[in-house]
C-alpha cells in the first residue's frame, strides 16, 4: 500500500479574485483559476498550469497526492487538491480548490477501492461483478494516505456482498464510511427476449396511452359538480342552436 | 416504452435548450458511457431502440444504466386538419438533453464490447455522441 505523498512541485501565481470574466481571461491564456485555503490562513486566489494539475489527477495517487506548492517562487507549502471542475463537453479543467496540509494533523480523504481477482460468481455462476461503491472515506495522517484500498473479490458469489467492514483495515486508517455500506456484489442480467408480434400487441394493450393527471383536491370537488352540470350546459347549447 | 406514471399537466410548451449539461455529465454507475454533444430531444422509441441494440449485442454480459427519462409530452395534430382549434393531442414522450449529458452507462464488459455496443446505440439516436470511459477502467 503506497502512500500518496510525492516530491512534485506545483507552481502557482497569485491573482486578484475577481468576477467570472476575470476567470475566463485566465482560462483564455491557457491557465486554470484556483483557490488555496486551509491551515487557519486566509484564502488566496491563484493561477495554475492545467497540465501539471492533470498530471497529478491522473497519477496513481490521484487527487490525494500531497505536493509542494510554490507560490510565485517565494512561499512554499504542502498542499493537495480537494475539488476540481471539468467542462462537460471538452473535459478541460475549469477550476481547482487546493488545501494547505499540516503533516501532523489528521485529515479526511476519499480513497478509491480497487477490486482484485476474478469472482467465483462470475467464473462459475455466470454473474456480473457490480462495484457499488468506488471510493471510501477515511481519516488518517497526510503521510499515511494510501493510493488505493485493495479488496479481494475472488470468493464473491451470488447472494454475498462485500461491505466496507470487509475491506482490509489498518491501524493507521480510520474508516468513516458506514461499515455496512456495500462495496461490490454479483448481479445478473436478464437476456433480451426477442418479442413476438402477439407479445408486442399484448404489451401495447397493457400500457395505458396516457399517464394519470394529478388533480388538486379542490378541482376534484369541482370536477364532480362539473360532471353533473355538463349535461345541462349541452342542453342550453342545443337550445341556442335551435333558436338560430 | 418509457413514460411517466403521473403528470401534473397533460401538455407542455416546447421550451428552450440553452447551455450545457452541468449535471449528469460524469460517469456515475458504470465504467463506460455514451455522451451527447448536441442539444435536442430524444424520443421514448429512440431510447428503447438504443437500449435493445446494446442489450442484444452484449447478451448476458453487461449491466446497462439508462441515465435519461422521457418526461416531456409532445402533441400532434391529426393529419389533414386545418390550423387552429387548439393544441393537438399528446402523441409521444421525449427527453430533453443538453450537450455533455451521459445517456447510457455500462459495466461488466470489455472496452471493445462496450465501445461496439455504444456505437450501435448511437446509430439509433438523432444527435452526435461520443464514447467515454472511466480513467480507472480496465483496458
Amino acid at each position: 500500500m503506497a502512500t500518496a505523498t510525492e516530491s512534485t512541485i506545483l507552481e502557482a501565481q497569485p491573482r486578484t479574485a475577481g468576477t467570472k470574466n476575470d476567470a475566463r481571461r485566465v482560462r483564455r491564456e491557457g491557465k486554470v483559476p484556483g483557490v488555496l485555503y486551509g491551515a487557519g490562513k486566509q484564502a488566496l486566489s491563484v493561477t495554475l498550469d492545467p497540465r501539471q494539475i492533470s498530471r497529478i489527477l491522473r497519477s496513481a495517487s490521484g487527487h490525494n497526492t500531497i505536493f509542494e506548492l510554490a507560490l510565485d517562487g517565494s512561499e512554499r507549502t504542502q498542499a493537495m487538491i480537494v475539488d476540481w471542475q471539468y467542462e462537460p463537453i471538452k473535459g478541460s479543467l475549469l477550476h481547482i480548490d487546493l488545501k494547505r496540509i499540516a503533516m501532523d494533523k489528521v485529515l479526511q480523504v476519499r480513497v478509491p477501492i480497487v477490486l482484485k481477482g476474478e469472482p467465483e460468481g462470475v467464473k462459475t455462476q455466470g454473474g456480473i461483478l457490480e462495484q457499488v461503491t468506488r471510493e471510501v472515506e477515511i481519516e488518517c495522517l497526510p503521510g499515511d494516505i494510501p493510493t488505493s484500498i485493495e479488496a479481494d473479490v475472488s470468493e464473491l458469489v451470488f447472494g454475498k456482498v462485500l461491505r466496507v467492514s470487509d475491506l482490509p483495515h489498518n491501524p493507521k486508517l480510520k474508516f468513516l464510511s458506514d461499515s455496512n455500506l456495500p462495496v461490490a456484489h454479483i448481479t445478473t442480467v436478464k437476456e433480451e427476449v426477442v418479442a413476438t408480434p402477439d407479445a408486442v400487441a399484448a404489451d401495447a394493450a397493457a400500457t395505458p396511452a396516457e399517464p394519470e393527471v394529478i388533480k388538486k383536491g379542490k378541482q376534484e370537488v369541482e370536477g364532480a359538480e362539473g360532471e353533473a352540470a355538463a349535461p345541462e350546459k349541452a342542453e342550453k347549447k342545443a337550445e341556442k342552436k335551435e333558436k338560430k | 416504452m418509457l413514460m411517466p406514471k403521473k403528470v401534473k399537466f397533460r401538455k407542455q410548451q416546447r421550451g428552450r435548450m440553452r447551455g450545457k449539461a452541468w449535471r449528469g455529465s460524469e460517469l456515475t454507475f458504470g465504467d463506460y458511457g455514451l455522451k451527447v454533444l448536441e442539444p435536442g430531444w430524444i424520443t421514448d422509441r429512440q431510447i428503447e431502440a438504443a437500449r435493445v441494440a446494446m442489450t442484444r449485442f452484449v447478451k448476458r454480459g453487461g449491466k446497462i444504466q439508462i441515465r435519461l427519462f422521457p418526461d416531456k409530452p409532445v402533441t400532434k395534430k391529426p393529419a389533414e386538419t386545418r390550423m387552429g382549434k387548439g393544441k393537438g393531442a399528446p402523441d409521444h414522450w421525449v427527453a430533453v438533453v443538453r450537450p455533455g449529458k451521459i445517456l447510457f452507462e455500462m459495466e461488466g464488459v470489455t472496452l471493445q464490447d462496450a465501445s461496439e455496443a455504444m456505437r450501435l446505440a448511437s446509430h439509433k439516436l438523432p444527435l452526435r455522441t461520443v464514447f467515454v470511459k472511466r480513467e480507472s477502467a480496465v483496458h
